[in-house]
């Protein structure tokens, strides 16, 4: 099934992978968080597991801060920073219910967590220690950050955009274009927008600037259905990433599959082989010239059996992501 | 009960929603004292623990949880409104078990079902949908609730037919129907009394009705009552309360304490018959200026005068030069007036719920789609848990459902733990 231009790593996870990421700096180092309460750093290019730490209760994400930490927060509520050359623990501090993601913000210096206590904290990564607690209206499920602004995903179809400088107030309160519930949000790496993704197979390319002349230009569309015997299935969008040099994205649904596509032309680019199980994360690394798939049952369907989870290294061509 | 809690609900009144079963006193005071914190964690913690209560429940009475939730939302919310998220609750679990027979005529199911009617615009259509569906028709509480909708709406022979309907389905508790009953046919019969009085008060002439804004009481030693004959609704108002009557006829002042200041009689003070001076001429007009005799306008016409001098009587109609004022709204506005702010920003939020869409389509729409997908028409189908999602006021994702499977997995876990320590300890002691 995996071609010469794909290779599965070896020594992954034991349980459901929550996330993928690669390293800012180089494209060697994968981190990856799991549902069997650790996470692990992976040399790509040696197929090797480089390293391993634990945590409490299965990680939810996990996030570089440099090329040299990593930050990660799961269901134990805890939010812990690990140095990758010492393999030494931090627990820079907690929320009040499961962490669900860890973004780091380069242009303000920041970490950013978001969990289903209803707020966005903020950690000051060199101290190491909080900077802030943001109550939010709902439960947050996805954030991503666009420059020095920061996009929240919550429950309830709720998208609020906030300035990481001046976290005083919500910049812009926002509802998910779609009709049912969002499952990821990435931004833009040119810092115009974002890309949103529901459970029920449909993406949407969204802009900041609330002028009506940009919100025209916002649009959303179906993907992620397979038909058979004449029912359309529609999977949820759990994963989106995007490519940081051709402003490309990918998405990963439960249907096993993963599409990149264009959002300047409104074209689908290329759609890989399917999968074993659902796609869980994504993750392109810094120069665009390689995907992480994380393939993992996502608990969509609940606790039925289903088959093992895997991450892909996939090699990608400008053919497959740039423009056309 | 707390003596601070006293004071918040002293001050709060106006805050609490009445509840047709009231209120139990602590849990109020409660309510009260947690808000005082803001919309805090704590309720958020109960209400997350609801949430998850709702979709983990594997026992074989659903319903148990949410009608608890339902009333716990009720109490612990007492302002009501949309942060209860009760007309949300209560669509969800009235649309949930819509097709359970079991719970069609389960007391507990119809109270909701009743609550979700009231919180809805249209109530007697929910009622009616109920007696199509088979809700409640055994049930006296559902007779009672849609037979005060049609009273309140002033359809009184109605809301006795709704009664007969529930006699004639057997509807228990009996007794209660019956009480009810009783009580629409005094109310009834009061109001015809009283619409009889005020039809025989029609019939005399308006001038004859005295206002009082007081009872009239004798004055000094003497005992005797007002010498005066009331009629009609005069003699109601006697017994206090507020009644609307008609233009008050303004008479002697000396028969009410209180005084009424009354322009058109302000200088005639005393007991006497308001004096009408007759005009005797008009009054005259002084120094008045441009007058003018009236005359037909339309014959008279402006002189103009032509360019070669003489004058022509109607110059033929010329274009305008200028652009005629037109309504903004007539045209799209070619750009934004003035600065969007981004929080009233209507771009931003694409998806507004329709106001056509009431409560009763939805339900009705559902039971439509069940049909439908029984049937095997439904073109579409969602690969995930759709129901463990949306179920509740609040939504859950995939993480989280396998977040409270931990979590419980994790409690039994320390639970055998425990009982194994237990074991082992009590064998040591032995």
């Amino acid at each position: 099934m995996t071609g010469s231009n794909e290779y599965k790593l070896n020594q992954g996870p034991e349980d459901s992978i929550s996330a993928v990421k690669f390293s800012p700096s180089t494209a060697q180092f994968l981190l990856v968080s799991s549902w069997d309460c650790t996470v692990r750093l992976f040399d790509v290019g040696g197929n090797t597991m480089r390293m391993k730490y634990q945590h409490t209760a299965p990680v939810l994400d996990c996030a570089f801060y440099d090329p040299t930490h990593s930050w990660s927060g799961g269901l134990d509520a805890q939010l812990k920073t690990h140095d990758l050359n010492t393999d030494q623990d931090t627990i820079v501090g907690t929320h009040d219910a499961p962490i669900r993601c860890v973004e780091y913000c380069p242009e303000v210096n920041v970490m950013v967590t978001g969990s289903w206590d209803r707020s966005v904290r903020l950690w000051d990564p060199r101290t190491p220690c909080n900077a802030g607690t943001f109550t939010q209206p709902e439960k947050v499920y996805t954030l991503s950050v666009a420059g020095d602004r920061l996009i929240v995903g919550t429950a309830g179809r709720r998208v609020l955009v906030w300035d990481l400088r001046n976290m005083g107030y919500v910049q812009q309160r926002r509802e998910s274009s779609l009709k049912y519930q969002t499952r990821s949000i990435r931004a833009f790496p040119n810092k115009q927008g974002y890309v949103l993704s529901s459970i029920e197979g449909r993406v949407a390319v969204e802009y900041l600037d609330p002028s009506q002349e940009v919100q025209k230009k916002k649009y959303a569309f179906k993907c992620h259905r397979l038909k058979e015997e004449g029912i359309e299935h529609v999977y949820p969008v759990n994963a989106i990433s995007f490519h940081s040099v051709h402003n490309t994205f990918a998405t990963g649904g439960s249907d096993g599959f993963v599409n990149i596509w264009d959002p300047f032309n409104k074209k689908r680019l290329c759609q890989f082989h399917r999968y074993p199980t659902s796609i869980a994360s994504l993750a392109f690394n810094n120069d665009g010239t390689m995907l992480a798939i994380a393939s993992s049952y996502t608990y969509e369907k609940g606790d039925i059996s289903h088959p093992e989870g895997a991450i892909f290294i996939r090699q990608v061509t400008d053919a497959e992501t740039k423009p056309k | 009960m707390a003596e601070g809690g006293d004071v918040e609900w002293e001050l709060s009144k106006e805050n609490i929603q009445p509840l047709r079963r009231g209120r139990d006193i602590s849990a109020l005071h409660q309510a009260l004292s947690l808000q005082q914190d803001g919309f805090s964690s704590t309720i958020n913690q109960q209400r997350q623990a609801f949430e998850s209560e709702l979709r983990m429940y594997d026992g074989d009475d659903p319903l148990d949880v949410w009608d608890r939730y339902i009333k716990w939302t009720e109490q612990t919310i007492p302002q009501g409104g949309k942060e209860s998220n009760l007309s949300t609750l209560l669509e969800q679990v009235v649309t949930r078990f819509t097709d359970e027979k079991k719970y069609h005529n389960d007391p507990r199911y119809v109270d909701l079902c009743i609550k979700f009617a009231e919180n809805c615009p249209e109530p007697l259509d929910i009622y009616r949908y109920m007696q199509a569906q088979g809700i409640g028709v055994t049930q006296a509480s559902l007779y009672i609730a849609w037979s005060e909708e049609y009273e309140n709406q002033g359809n009184c022979r109605k809301a006795d037919l709704v009664y007969q309907e529930g006699f004639k389905k057997c509807a228990e508790p009996h007794d209660k129907l019956l009480q009810f009953h009783k009580a629409l046919q005094a109310r009834v019969s009061r109001q015809v009394m009283m619409d009889v009085e005020e039809d025989d008060s029609d019939d005399e002439p308006k001038q004859k009705e005295r206002i009082s804004l007081a009872d009239l009481r004798h004055r000094g030693k003497k005992k005797a009552i007002a010498p005066i004959i009331r009629t009609g609704p005069a003699i109601r108002s006697i017994s206090g309360g507020l009644q609307p009557r008609s233009a008050p006829v303004l008479g002697n002042a000396t028969n009410s304490r209180l005084v009424v200041f009354d322009e058109n009689k302000a200088e005639s003070a005393g007991p006497s018959e308001p004096i009408f001076e007759s005009w005797s001429a008009p009054p005259t007009a002084r120094a008045k200026e441009n007058e003018r005799r009236p005359e037909k306008w339309c014959d008279v016409k402006m002189p103009q005068k032509s360019k070669f001098g003489h004058t022509v009587m109607a110059p033929p109609p010329v274009k305008p030069t200028f652009q005629p004022f037109v309504e903004e709204s007539d045209q799209p506005p070619t750009m934004t007036p003035c600065k969007i702010n981004p929080a009233v920003n209507t771009v931003l939020s694409t998806r507004k719920l329709c106001r056509e869409e009431t409560p009763l389509k939805r339900l009705q729409e559902h039971n439509q789609q069940q049909k439908e997908a029984e049937s095997g028409k439904l073109q579409e189908q969602s690969m995930y848990c759709k129901e463990l999602l949306l179920s509740g006021a609040t939504e859950f994702c995939f993480e989280e459902l396998r977040a409270e499977r931990f979590f419980k997995r994790m409690a039994q876990e320390s639970q055998e733990v425990r009982g194994h320590e237990g074991q082992a300890s009590t064998s040591d002691a032995n």
